[in-house]
């Protein structure tokens, strides 16, 4: 399988800090996978993401996504990776609706001075309808529940049909049945569309319910300390329980 | 006494200044309201303001030095905008640094370019662009005015797309492969040249409140940003040609009418906001 995501000895160093917030981080990830990325809070899992898509410039070494340096191609990539942040919540008065928001997804891949049109709002409205929030389609986006901005930014992120779907803590404002159809429509997603997935998540039972083949990347201090199939996980549990979700589980 | 030809004569040349500054009015209060909303949504008052009194410091070197205050102000506003865009991603300035630094450094420019103007000039020139005057609106400024609002419009219409998706929050326009540098300088670049080209009109001092207010106003009635990108505009024309009848009604300086007038929409749409009678919040 192609590898489609690569880090090679990546290091991230924030503005004004002396440590970086991920180190020395090789990594690659095959086309088609499915990974889950868990670890402490401040660990470095958002800015393992943030530098994968390019949003931060690595200190030390090359990020290459789809075979293109990030430094170099950072904007064309990223017309072909969906991204859904960590708790992206927005002012009550944004003069946009929700189906603006799903649309502005795809800008970026339809390109300079070429316009919208009535297939790119279709795609959008579909995409909405799978997650169950057709009807929210022109209500204020300021005006939705948390739980509904999260799902409208995983429709933002995959209304663009990517190659590559990022999510970071998709699942915490919503209730379990939300989060367990939305899981279960990215699996399908994965499945039938071959999007490799990377999802951060502090809940590990998310991560257990998969029945699918998935990695397991665990972090801490800024580094990957281990990588393991579900099975692999659960056999050396015991080895992990300074994770505070494995603690939850036991 | 004058003859009846020499009154006619008057007459037209009258009617001539009333109508450029109807003209000039319109235009500028059209394009400072369309810049406002940008300002507005991409967060960047700060820089509009700092783009303002550089503007005024410039027209004030120009009137000191016997140039074109129209020529220096641009040129002060285009280093500004440098300095605010470019330069300060390149040396990794936080906007908010470069522009608290800017602010008192271009106040401190313009006071001293004012006292080294010439007396005559202190009180025609220097007046006519810390509150504006509509006997300075030229027709070359109207032409510029015109040529200001078919390339800003025709650019906005062409990237609009973008635009829209920066003013909802420029990092995930970012993510989503959208190339955001070139668009918000665009926009840093193009608040410079509205508000030297409507400097004359409204006033070094005065101009950001005709490109924030009708703006701030405009977010007060919609939950769509397409509405607000036409009333806001519409909202400008009229603070313009309210500020110029009031104005010449009470014998006042036309900027600060324009300023007044434009604040009283404000205060309206404060109190007669549908936003705000369902709780909404201040700006939007």
């Amino acid at each position: 399988m192609d590898r489609i995501i690569e880090l090679r000895d990546v290091s991230t160093i924030y503005e004004g800090e002396k440590k970086p917030a991920i180190k020395n981080i090789d990594l690659s990830i095959s086309e088609n996978e499915f990974v889950y990325v868990i670890g402490p809070n401040a660990c470095g899992k958002t800015t393992l993401l943030e530098t994968i898509i390019g949003l931060l410039q690595p200190s030390q070494g090359e990020v290459y996504v789809l075979g293109c340096n990030m430094r170099k191609n950072g904007a064309k990539i990223r017309q072909k990776i969906g991204y859904v942040p960590q708790d992206f919540l927005t002012d009550p008065n944004e003069p946009f609706t929700a189906l603006d928001v799903v649309m502005m997804g795809m800008f970026g891949k339809i390109g300079l001075l070429r316009k919208v049109n009535d297939e790119h709002k279709c795609k959008a409205l579909k995409i909405m309808e799978k997650l169950g929030i057709r009807e929210l389609a022109n209500s204020p986006i300021g005006k939705l529940s948390g739980g509904q901005q999260q799902k409208v930014m995983i429709a933002r992120a995959l209304a663009k049909e990517p190659k590559i779907l990022l999510l970071d803590e998709p699942f915490s404002n919503l209730d379990i049945k939300s989060k367990q159809k939305i899981l279960r429509l990215i699996h399908k997603f994965h499945q039938e569309k071959g999007l490799t997935t990377i999802i951060v998540t502090h809940e590990i039972s998310q991560v257990l319910m998969n029945k699918d083949n998935v990695r397991i990347i665990i972090m801490n201090e800024g580094r990957i300390v281990a990588e393991k199939t579900i099975e692999e996980f659960l056999l050396s549990v015991k080895e992990y329980l300074w994770l505070p979700q494995v603690k939850m589980i036991k | 006494m004058a003859s009846p030809g020499e009154d006619d004569k008057m007459i037209m040349l009258e009617s001539t200044i009333m109508l450029r500054a109807l003209i000039g009015c319109i235009l500028s209060g059209l394009l400072a309201s369309i810049i406002g909303v940008f300002v507005v949504k991409m967060k960047i008052s700060a820089i509009g303001y700092c783009m303002s009194h550089s503007a005024f410091a410039g027209a004030a070197l120009g009137v000191a030095l016997a140039l074109d205050p129209l020529l220096t102000a641009f040129m002060f506003a285009s280093l500004t905008a440098l300095l605010i865009g470019p330069f300060a991603e390149k040396a990794r300035l936080h906007a908010d640094i470069i522009t608290g630094i800017l602010f008192p450094l271009n106040m401190a420019l313009a006071f001293i370019f004012m006292t080294l103007s010439p007396e005559i000039g202190l009180k025609s020139d220097i007046g006519s662009i810390l509150w504006g005057s509509i006997f300075a609106i030229t027709n070359s400024n109207i032409v510029y005015l015109v040529s200001l609002c078919s390339v800003s419009f025709a650019l906005i219409f062409l990237f609009w797309k973008e635009l829209f998706a920066i003013m909802f929050n420029r990092k995930m326009a970012e993510a989503d492969g959208i190339n955001t540098k070139p668009l918000v300088f665009f926009i840093i670049f193009l608040a410079g040249m509205v508000i030297t080209l409507s400097l004359k009109l409204v006033g070094g001092l005065l101009i950001f409140a005709l490109i924030f207010n009708p703006a701030a106003s405009a977010f007060q009635f919609s939950h769509s940003m397409r509405k607000i990108m036409i009333l806001s505009p519409v909202i400008g024309a009229s603070s313009c040609v309210g500020g110029l009848y009031t104005s010449l009604l009470f014998d006042l300086p036309v900027g600060s009418c324009i300023a007044l007038i434009s604040t009283l929409i404000f205060a309206i749409s404060v109190v007669i906001s549908p936003k705000r009678r369902r709780g909404g919040g201040f700006l939007g």
